[in-house]
């Protein structure tokens, strides 16, 4: 049982033990390493969409200054290398089951580091030059001359799912690898024969990227010696990463080290292997020299693995009161060229019902291929399409119903005295107060002061818009995790397999160490992302870190507490059960005589130590968890349209998130900040254009593609709420994605609020000074012409 | 191949580059400085700010040669020895980076701009003034706040009499 009155550091705000050398410029990126006789691999990637690819010709390259190699996926296949096994169907025990067609196994097409067929979408890499330096690289990938048939294409996500679509892979009959679908069918059909209102809508969350400041990288070296590959490249899991490189090379796990210190920014976009993390490993396997490659920004628009992209129908059938009777769902996944994970589908499939306590659901969840990047979990993934969905389809219910917003989400809010409560898809709810998130948001909002700034706008010639979300989140990700903690005489150390890129977990989890064992914050240290040392690790994706660790690093605590007393027992020379720890050391009862966790390292490898005794004060512990968490919480924001010019501020924005037990609510509320923005941006700014007529992605650099910026995002109120979950030791659910899952949802329901008067809109993110600006005038023009009517 | 020599960090140094070689990748490749960052290769993201003979430069924008003679000071540079640059105390203090990876190139340019705005820094000041520099992690609110309260800290006089 945990002590929560012993808690000295669990709960305070401390900075940061990452930010010394951050802040110095002493941090270890990727491309900061650099070994002797390096030289640079660069990609030849392809211009088309959908291409065969007929010949591949590299003597030109070949005969440039300093190129040392150019490799194709022919070369790939002959050498035998494999493809990446992405395992891409999640499957924890409450993972809803993705199927393809009629139950059978769904389709994933092969993911080979270069293809040697056809190129699927643009950018793909279908050849590698590597060179002396860079420059030469870069120069030489322009003179491979590759030969394409050029083959139909598609990336629109609806239409990719046609029947008779241009189909990407021959072994299916068209574009669709997922189809399942979920709930009660008959009480949903019941439920809507039955119900006064139904209200639809169909909405598209488009496609957006992670953008990690730090472009990816990667430097791989075969040692010609030992026959062991090392590779640096910052990622999601370097124990993941180490296992499906050892597969693409057909080697053995233990031939190969991968390393990721510090990761300039991950959001998903690092969680699974990049083609180039194993080109560079396969190219020093050929050339014997280390081989680095470094994505330009242009690269990693056109190639990180991207997000979001769902096209969503939504029905409600609702009383004559305004309660929800069912809800009936169908949502289609872009997951673009290859498949990688179907997290966002599985994701969002659990969660369609909201925060809602509606009886009875029906769920279609397809996913389908396109001549596009392949997508990936991304900051919250599938929750934040999810939410949108539910949330603007009760915006659309209220104002088309003539119920107030607010009113009709507090009828049909799930209570907390139905909790566990278990959704119409079958998703248990572990805990949480969701009115009482709204009466605090409401209140932290100033929602009561609202219409009298609204009036204050007004008189300067701008629009209010005031939008409003609630959001429910799952947290799962891989279930299983390891951590080592060892006891020195000088500190603790604990060995853990998540992998951050800006969370902090060198201060949570040294937090949590710290008062499981009662030593001081300052003596422990957490050490993360070498595959030699970090044995095994579920890496860092969907809120699972904070939760997993503080989960195995309780049952590792105890466990060493355990041996602790032993020790404690024999070098005092009393019986075992005469030693109690309390207070961070091991005492005698009744005898003013006691050891401390140091006092004892230093006597752990005493000589005459019995058996079970020695080796050092160190234990390994494996934790196997799968019940999810959920998140949630309540979001507010106000916008000022310029009727003008369309454009928008963003003058207030509110949340109210709980996120279970909070270990430092400094990092906490950072990550709820960074959250926001993310899911912003997607509202406002962010997207992956592709051009209709040519297939061309368009978004290519930081002039094309917007960004939350310094001048754009408003500064936060943010306030972290702490319903502990029963599901773990400390009551961990999660934060930072629940930033981002509200915040599409939000903004539209502003903006919607604040054009009202030129009527409902009916554009889809991002909401761009252009649309807004459209939509005013067409409402205006409406207005002038229903006048002189 | 061109000779170049410039002063880093208040020590000279002299090293033999290609012609085109950018600023950013002469600190980090020839000198090994990799504090400074490169981001976007297109001067938008500012994680490669430096400053050059006390302006604030985007380092992958500006060749290494045409920084020859000049004194420059990278993320490396900033400290006092132990002693940290208040901005870069502030930036610790108020959780103002999560990655890390802009924060070199984020905490040369708001230490430029505390040193060379002449009017009060407000957060709309510093919003303004700190576009260039584009963050994933933080949302901004946390670095605006380190930026005000590092302004306080460095000139309490001119905030105060202003």
């Amino acid at each position: 049982m945990l002590n929560e009155r012993a808690f000295k550091a669990v709960g305070r705000p401390l900075p940061r033990k990452e930010d010394l050398r951050l802040i110095t410029g002493k941090g270890r990126f990727t491309d900061d390493f650099n070994f002797p006789g390096q030289v640079w691999a660069a990609m030849v990637r392809s211009p088309h969409p959908h291409a065969r690819i007929v010949a591949i010709d590299s003597e030109g390259a070949r005969a440039m200054p300093g190129v040392l190699g150019v490799y194709t996926g022919a070369d790939c296949e002959r050498d035998g290398l494999k493809p990446i096994p992405h395992n891409p169907v999640p499957s924890t025990n409450f993972d809803v089951k993705l199927t393809g067609r009629g139950g059978t196994k769904v389709f994933i097409g092969s993911h080979m580091l270069l293809p040697a067929d056809k190129s699927r979408h643009v950018g793909e890499a279908v050849a590698m030059v590597v060179a002396e330096t860079r420059d030469q690289a870069y120069a030489a990938a322009e003179a491979v001359d590759v030969t394409y048939d050029v083959l139909p294409w598609v990336a629109d996500t609806a239409a990719a799912a046609e029947p008779d679509a241009p189909r990407l892979w021959d072994e299916i009959p068209d574009n669709i690898l997922v189809d399942s679908s979920f709930g009660d069918v008959e009480g949903t059909e019941a439920s809507f024969a039955r119900a006064a209102h139904v209200v639809t809508m169909r909405s598209h969350v488009g496609r957006v990227t992670g953008v990690p400041l730090e472009p990816r990288a990667a430097v791989g070296h075969y040692d010609t010696a030992t026959g062991r590959y090392t590779l640096y490249a910052g990622s999601g899991g370097a124990v993941r990463q180490k296992r499906e490189l050892a597969e693409v090379l057909n080697e053995d796990q233990q031939n190969l080290r991968l390393l990721s210190f510090d990761v300039g920014g991950n959001f998903g976009t690092r969680n699974r292997a990049y083609v180039e993390f194993g080109l560079v490993l396969y190219a020093s396997r050929k050339l014997g020299r280390p081989v680095k490659f470094r994505a330009e920004r242009s690269e990693s628009f056109l190639t990180d693995y991207q997000g979001r992209d769902l096209v969503t129908e939504v029905s409600l059938a609702i009383d004559a009161d305004g309660k929800f009777l069912a809800m009936r769902a169908s949502n289609l996944s872009n997951v673009g060229s290859r498949c990688v994970s179907l997290s966002p589908l599985s994701k969002g499939s659990g969660l369609i019902t909201g925060s809602y306590d509606i009886p009875f659901a029906t769920l279609r969840s397809r996913a389908v291929y396109s001549n596009t990047m392949p997508t990936q979990a991304y900051r919250s993934s599938g929750r934040p399409e999810v939410t949108f969905a539910i949330e603007r389809l009760i915006d659309k219910a209220a104002r088309e119903l003539g119920f107030d917003r607010l009113d009709l989400r507090r009828r049909n809010l799930v209570r907390p005295q139905q909790m566990p409560y278990v959704n119409a898809v079958g998703s248990s709810y572990d805990s949480g107060e969701y009115e009482a998130n709204m009466d605090r948001l409401l209140a932290l909002a100033d929602w009561q002061g609202m219409e009298a700034r609204r009036a204050e706008a007004k008189s300067r010639g701008k629009i209010l818009g005031f939008g409003f979300a609630n959001y429910v989140e799952s947290s799962i990700g891989t279930p299983k995790e390891r951590a080592d903690v060892i006891v020195r005489p000088d500190g603790v150390e604990v060995v853990i397999g998540t992998q951050p890129a800006g969370q902090g977990h060198e201060t949570s989890f040294a937090q949590v160490t710290a008062d499981l064992l009662g030593v001081p914050f300052e003596n422990v240290t957490i050490t993360l992302g070498d595959t030699d040392v970090v044995s095994a690790g579920g890496g860092t994706h969907s809120g699972r870190s904070m939760r997993h660790a503080s989960t195995v690093l309780a049952l590792a605590s105890e466990d060493l507490i355990a041996k602790g007393q032993a020790l404690a027992a024999h070098v005092l020379g009393v019986p075992l059960d005469s030693v109690v720890f309390e207070d961070g050391v091991f005492r005698v009862a009744d005898r003013n005589t006691f050891l401390s966790w140091f006092d004892l390292a230093r006597r752990s490898d005493d000589e005459g130590l019995p058996a079970q005794l020695r080796g050092g004060l160190k234990v390994r512990r494996d934790s196997e968890m799968h019940t999810p968490v959920f998140p949630n919480g309540a979001c507010a924001c106000e916008i000022e349209v310029d009727p003008e010019t369309g454009g928008l501020d963003i003058v207030r924005y509110s949340t109210v998130d709980d996120v279970g037990r909070c270990i430092n609510p400094l990092i906490v509320h950072g990550q709820t900040h960074g959250g926001i923005a993310q899911g912003v941006g997607q509202a406002l700014w962010e997207q992956c254009v592709i051009d209709p007529g040519s297939g061309q992605p368009t978004s290519g650099s930081f002039m094309d593609y917007g960004m939350p910026r310094f001048d754009n995002m408003p500064s936060f109120k943010t306030q972290i709420v702490e319903v502990l979950s029963p599901t773990n030791p400390f009551g961990v659910k999660a934060g930072g994605e629940g930033g981002t899952t509200p915040a599409p949802a939000v903004i539209m329901s502003a903006v919607e609020d604040a054009l009202s008067e030129f009527g409902p809109i009916d554009f889809e993110m991002p909401a761009t000074a252009l649309k807004i600006w459209s939509h005013i005038q067409s409402g205006r023009a409406r207005l002038r012409s229903s006048n002189a009517a | 191949m061109t000779t170049v020599s410039m002063t880093v960090n208040g020590s000279p140094v002299s090293r033999d580059v290609e012609d085109n070689t950018l600023l950013a990748f002469f600190l980090r490749e020839s000198l090994g400085l990799t504090g400074t960052h490169v981001g976007c290769d297109t001067t938008q993201c500012g994680c490669c700010v430096v400053h050059v003979d006390g302006r604030s430069v985007k380092s992958c924008t500006m060749l290494a040669a045409q920084a020859n003679g000049c004194a420059v000071t990278t993320i490396e540079g900033l400290a006092t020895g132990d002693k940290l640059h208040p901005v870069q105390e502030a930036f610790r203090t108020y959780h103002a980076l999560q990655c890390g990876f802009c924060t070199p190139g984020m905490i040369m340019a708001a230490t430029n701009l505390i040193d060379t705005y002449q009017g009060e820094l407000t957060e709309e000041i510093v919003r303004e003034e700190m576009e260039g520099n584009l963050c994933r992690c933080t949302g901004y609110h946390n670095i605006v706040k380190a930026i005000l309260a590092a302004a306080d800290a460095m000139r309490p006089a001119r905030r105060a009499a202003e």
